[in-house]
């Protein structure tokens, strides 16, 4: 599904990504952790083509087509969902709204008709019912005055609404009480699928003890520097990234 | 409304030989006290109304143009200018839609405005200056079965003079400023409502202006009176066709709320702004001004400017009667070369009365937006309250967003807040937006209407539509 | 209604009159100015709420009568002067009726001090009132601060007149070296019985890097008249953090203009203005962002009581490309008077895009249930007023960026709050 090979980034005037490859497969999931400034939210942004991280080297294919030449909306509408590690709030602008443009935007692309404003809105409650989440947030400003657990569990709404191929979250955990979080995992898992892929951003070990990762990444100045099964994170939880670091370096 | 309907109001106007008769009268560009009797006679107005336009052009005369708003632009000819609006001629209209400005054409389109209505507003089949007043005669006998008068400004003079004469000039009066002045001497022609004692209007009424000849001046002038008790809820929309030369509009709006009445005035302006170059476009100076004369009224304005080259316009409400409220919501949009300084007059001088102000400014292009506002609480004024809150968006480097607002406050019991904001539409959130599959200029329409969202819930739903229609194409191009 | 207008044959003869040194040419400049432009009136935006009609008039009898100097007491003036020099320890440069005094100067301080008839470079002119000053003005100061010093810097502009009408003039450069930390206190102060206009420009240019912490207080005899112009020009990274006090005066016209010319410069700049019977305070501030990023930050606060009004214009300017420009301006006042009037006008003209810019203003009255609440615990309600009104002042008392200053801010404005909230409130 996704192939990134030797990829290459740099915001402003520091490079981030130095050559990194991934592959990810249909059905997989698979866990990205690494110590602050790796380059874990960097990956995220450039896969959903964000333009401030320019690309300097390498390719990604995405389903047999070349990402990089895709606009961001193209790619959202494509099948990419990014959970935002910040989502941002935009006043103003109704949270049901927003979803609502975004499914059609993809329905459109897909070349189905536009989902009806009461069909909708039935899918959304049942989606909310399921995530804990207040009826009442759909007739809010996007991630207007919510908390850091309520953007979170909006991110996870937009992403059982938007039904993507390939959703990747970033450090969606963090800032999480432990139903937050239980909420969250459950959305994830219900999303998991044959025909899905989910890249999960994280820092901790915790996250994945209600997600079940295929494949654990470590990630360290923009390189993976080691692949591995779920046990990585365990072990990587026990002994630290200086650990993994010393290994690759040695 | 079907366009039978439509049609056939059409056809009874032409019935009255409008038409024919303004042709043989419109007059030459130039303003003398000649004009002025030669508008007055064209109306076959009472002698009090003449002499009232005389007094008005005399003080004029002693007068001169304002020059503190933030607005830069040629003087204004005021001799080139013809002062009496003839509509034009069977002849020089376009036959169909095929003659119409495609571009014209194109918004309305994107405006979602129906076939029928844009061939009106193309100016194609209806010549009138103000088409809704007659429109609205469809409705006479449902409005007559409530008491309700709504008509012409010229009907008002001739049919109910004891009306006209108690309260025109009342709230503005002539010599309140330069355009109003002008206008008091030239008016053209406009609204005129009166609600009766208890009455609630049981309707919105609309009237759609519309400047059609090249180089005519519009002064429009609308009177509202709502008796006590009353309530009324009055719709304004504008066009204007493409020129390359400037137009000059200088309306004045009076509104009367007596005792426990209640008046709700909402504008969609969009007067033709003028090319991307700065080319042509309207200027539009009006004077609009609402009194709450009585105790427990209240007034309130809702508008959303897109339109003209210049607008100079500052909706006011003076707060006379106890307990009276007023409010102000706008948006205003300013792209390309436009530029506006509009806001308000908040003047409390009754005990215990209320304003809010909602000024949400957005600036695109090359344009210049500036929000203008007073608050003003007199010393007998007890405890009185003013919040405002006044935002605005910026979008592109080259255009300015300002904010002027005056507050005179001399009596120790008010309250005043004031609140204002400058950003931008942060690239965060377009970002966000199109990782969700939305494309940037839905985004950007998505985020500007959010921006806009307390001012377009005040309005009338299906002038909210266009409102948020209109707000889209004018930002057209505005990003990217 | 049309503004007295300033006697300008008058002024010719004064200028005439005064010493032919090295200020003569800027003299005679600032007189043409004067002569083609005049004084400002309430026709002007910048003036539309203070009439200058009483500067004019004290200018035009002082004129009339000879435009001399006009110290009256030496012994009334010495005491003024010692009891601020007491109260505040700082190394003090005075200009007493505008005549610059250095006496309680310490020269060993590494503060370098020169007057503007010393040297030749011209000094700035480019409003009425600083034009007024430069025509009349007997000699400047020249200030130049190159580290940072045990005592704050103190410029006491101090005036005494028993005679009908007096006029002077202060001026006073300032210059902080990159990279320094200085403090400067700024004392406005005038005494006696007579009519009396004081006019001062202060121009503070602050190195790159430096950091400049600067107080004014002014406490001029109710009645008196001042017009008190400060221009800060940062560069830099540099920092400016400021804080200004109106304790006195009656007419009294306040113009901070700071320009931002230089990235990174932080402004932060509070004032306090106290007013009662007889007394109008103006504070005008300007602030122009010409290049980002950089931040600026006002919070003016008012106590109205009495007779009285206030006006606060704060005005914050992004020119085009002054990219990561952050503007706040806040202004809010308690009116305690059926005859108190604040005039408030906070103004911002952004012709830039990436930009935050704010402001905030509040009129009101002291919180209702709070009063009742002290007056339950068995304060009377003057007591509870002042008690609530000093709250309101306190904060930007601790705000005063100079330490040597702060227990002088603190009693003058007790003694002034407790002059104004005499009587039930």
């Amino acid at each position: 599904m996704l192939e990134i090979n030797n990829l290459k980034s740099r915001v402003g005037d520091s490079d981030i990504l130095r050559g990194l490859s991934l592959s990810v497969n249909a059905g997989e999931v698979h866990a990205i952790m690494g110590p602050n400034g790796s380059g874990k939210s960097t990956l995220a942004q450039v896969i959903a083509g964000h333009e401030d991280y320019v690309v300097t080297g390498g390719d990604v294919q995405y389903q047999g087509k070349d990402l990089l030449d895709l606009k961001p909306e193209e790619r959202a509408r494509e099948g990419i969902f990014l959970g935002f590690q910040y989502p941002v709030e935009i006043p103003g602008v109704n949270n049901a709204y927003l979803l609502k443009a975004a499914v059609n935007a993809k329905r459109k692309h897909q070349g189905l008709g536009e989902v009806d404003a009461f069909e909708f809105l039935k899918l959304a409650r049942e989606k909310m019912a399921a995530l804990g989440m207040d009826p009442k947030f759909l007739n809010r400003g996007v991630n207007e005055g919510f908390s850091g657990g309520e953007k979170k569990r909006n991110e996870i709404l937009q992403m059982a609404m938007l039904e993507p191929s390939l959703a990747i979250l970033d450090e969606t955990d963090s800032g999480l009480d432990i139903d937050a979080l239980k909420a969250v995992a459950q959305g994830v898992n219900t999303l998991r699928g044959p025909d899905r892929a989910i890249i999960l951003i994280t820092h901790y070990q915790r996250l994945l003890d209600y997600i079940e990762p295929d494949f654990v990444h470590v990630l360290s100045e923009g390189r993976i520097i080691r692949s591995g099964d779920k046990t990585l994170a365990l072990e990587l939880e026990e002994k630290g990234y200086e650990w993994v670091r010393e290994a690759a370096s040695a | 409304m079907t366009s039978e309907n439509i049609e056939s109001i059409v056809n009874r106007r032409y019935e009255h030989g409008f038409v024919t008769d303004i042709e043989t009268e419109s007059l030459p560009p130039g303003l003398d006290e000649g004009v002025v009797r030669a508008i007055s006679a064209r109306k076959n107005e009472p002698e009090f109304m003449l002499e009232w336009r005389l007094q008005a052009y005399r003080q004029w005369l002693e007068m001169a143009e304002p020059e503190w708003a933030h607005l830069h632009y040629p003087p204004v000819k005021f001799n080139e200018i013809s002062y009496y609006a003839a509509p034009k001629s069977d002849a020089d209209r376009p036959k169909s839609l095929d003659e119409v400005d495609p571009k014209l054409l194109e918004t309305y389109d994107k405006l979602g405005i129906p076939l029928h209505e844009r061939a009106r507003l193309a100016g194609v089949a209806v010549d009138a200056v103000f088409d809704s007043v007659s429109v609205a005669t469809t409705f006479k006998d449902k409005l007559s079965e409530a008491g309700v008068i709504f008509c012409s400004f010229s009907e008002a003079v001739r049919e109910h003079p004891e009306l006209v004469k108690k309260y025109l000039g009342s709230v503005v009066p002539r010599r309140d400023n330069f355009y109003a002045a002008l206008n008091s001497a030239v008016f053209s022609d406009g609204s005129f409502v009166y609600i009766p004692k208890g009455v609630r209007c049981p309707m919105e009424l609309s009237t759609y202006f519309r400047i059609n000849a090249a180089n005519t001046g519009q002064f429009e002038r609308t009177l509202i009176i709502a008796d006590e008790g009353s309530h009324v809820s009055y719709l304004e929309g504008c066009t204007a066709p493409m020129r390359d030369e400037n137009q000059l509009h200088a309306a004045v709006v009076e509104l009367v709320a007596l005792e426990g009445a209640e008046i709700k005035y909402s504008t969609v302006q969009n007067w033709y702004p003028g090319d991307e170059n700065g080319v042509g476009g309207i200027y539009n100076f009006v004077t609009k001004r609402g009194d709450c004369r009585g105790a427990n009224s209240k007034i309130s304005w809702t508008q959303v400017e897109t339109g003209s080259a210049i607008t100079w316009k500052y909706p006011s409400c003076l707060l006379r009667g106890e307990n009276s409220v007023g409010e102000f919501y706008s948006v205003a949009v300013a792209n390309n070369m436009q530029q506006a300084d509009t806001g308000t007059k908040m003047i409390h001088i009754g005990a215990n009365t209320s304003s809010t102000i909602v000024s949400k400014g957005i600036s695109a292009g090359k344009a210049q937006n500036a929000y203008r506002g007073l608050v003003k609480v007199m010393p007998q004024a007890h405890g009185a309250r003013n919040h405002t809150q006044c935002d605005s968006l910026l979008i592109g480097k080259e255009c300015g967003a300002h904010t002027f607002p005056y507050m005179e406050i001399k009596n120790p019991s008010a309250r005043i807040e004031h609140e204002a904001t400058t950003s931008k539409i942060s690239a965060d959130q377009l970002f966000y937006c199109r990782q969700r599959g939305i494309s940037e200029e839905d985004a950007v329409n998505m985020i500007v209407n959010g921006f806009c969202k307390e001012v377009f819930k005040e309005l009338p739903m299906e002038f909210a539509v266009e409102a948020q229609a209109l707000l889209n194409v004018s930002l057209e191009g505005a990003v990217g | 209604m049309k503004q007295v207008a300033l006697s300008i044959d008058d002024l010719r003869e004064a200028v005439l009159r005064m010493p032919d040194d090295a200020l003569m040419a800027t003299r005679e400049a600032a007189l043409a100015n004067l002569d083609e432009h005049g004084l400002p009136s309430v026709r002007d935006e910048d003036w539309k709420y203070t009439d200058l009609g009483p500067a004019i008039d004290i200018s035009n009898r002082w004129l009339a009568n000879g435009a001399t100097i006009t110290t009256t007491s030496n012994d009334l003036l010495a005491d003024a002067i010692a009891a601020i020099a007491g109260a505040i320890d700082a190394n003090w440069l005075i200009i007493a009726n505008g005549v610059i005094d250095t006496s309680r100067f310490d020269e060993s301080s590494g503060i370098e001090v020169q007057r503007f008839s010393e040297s030749a470079a011209p000094f700035v002119m480019d409003r009425p009132l600083a034009d007024l000053n430069a025509a009349l003005l007997n000699d400047g100061l020249r200030v130049q601060i190159h580290a940072a010093t045990e005592k704050p810097l103190g410029i006491l502009i101090i005036d005494e007149t028993n005679a009908g009408a007096a006029v002077s003039q202060a001026n006073v450069e300032i210059e902080i070296a990159p990279g320094c930390d200085a403090e400067v206190i700024e004392y406005q102060s005038s005494t006696g019985t007579g009519d009396h206009f004081g006019n001062s420009v202060i121009t503070l240019q602050i190195g790159q890097a430096a950091i400049a912490s600067y107080v004014r207080i002014q406490n001029r005899r109710i009645g008196h008249v001042q017009s008190g112009r400060l221009c800060a020009t940062p560069g830099r990274d540099a920092r400016l953090n400021m804080a200004s006090y109106d304790l006195g005066g009656g007419l009294v016209r306040n113009d901070v203009d700071i320009d931002l010319g230089e990235p990174g410069a932080d402004v932060v700049f509070n004032g306090l203005y106290l007013a009662g019977d007889g007394q109008h305070i103006d504070n005008h501030t300007r602030v122009d962002h010409r290049v980002g990023p950089a931040s600026s930050s006002q919070e003016y606060r008012g106590i109205l009581n009495g007779r009285c009004r206030c006006v606060w214009n704060g005005k914050a300017i992004v020119h085009a490309g002054a990219d990561g420009t952050d503007a706040n301006q806040a202004n809010h006042n308690l009116l305690l008077s059926e005859h108190a009037e604040i005039d408030a006008k906070p103004e911002l003209e952004i012709y830039a895009d990436d930009v935050k810019c704010s402001h905030g203003t509040t009129v009101g009255q002291l919180d209702e249930t709070a009063l009742f609440y002290l007056r339950t615990r068995g304060l009377d309600k003057r007591q509870a007023t002042q008690l609530l009104t000093h709250a309101f002042a306190a904060d930007l008392v601790g705000r005063a960026p100079v330490a040597a200053a702060i227990d002088e801010i603190t009693s003058l404005v007790e003694s002034r709050l407790a002059d104004l909230i005499q009587e039930e409130a």
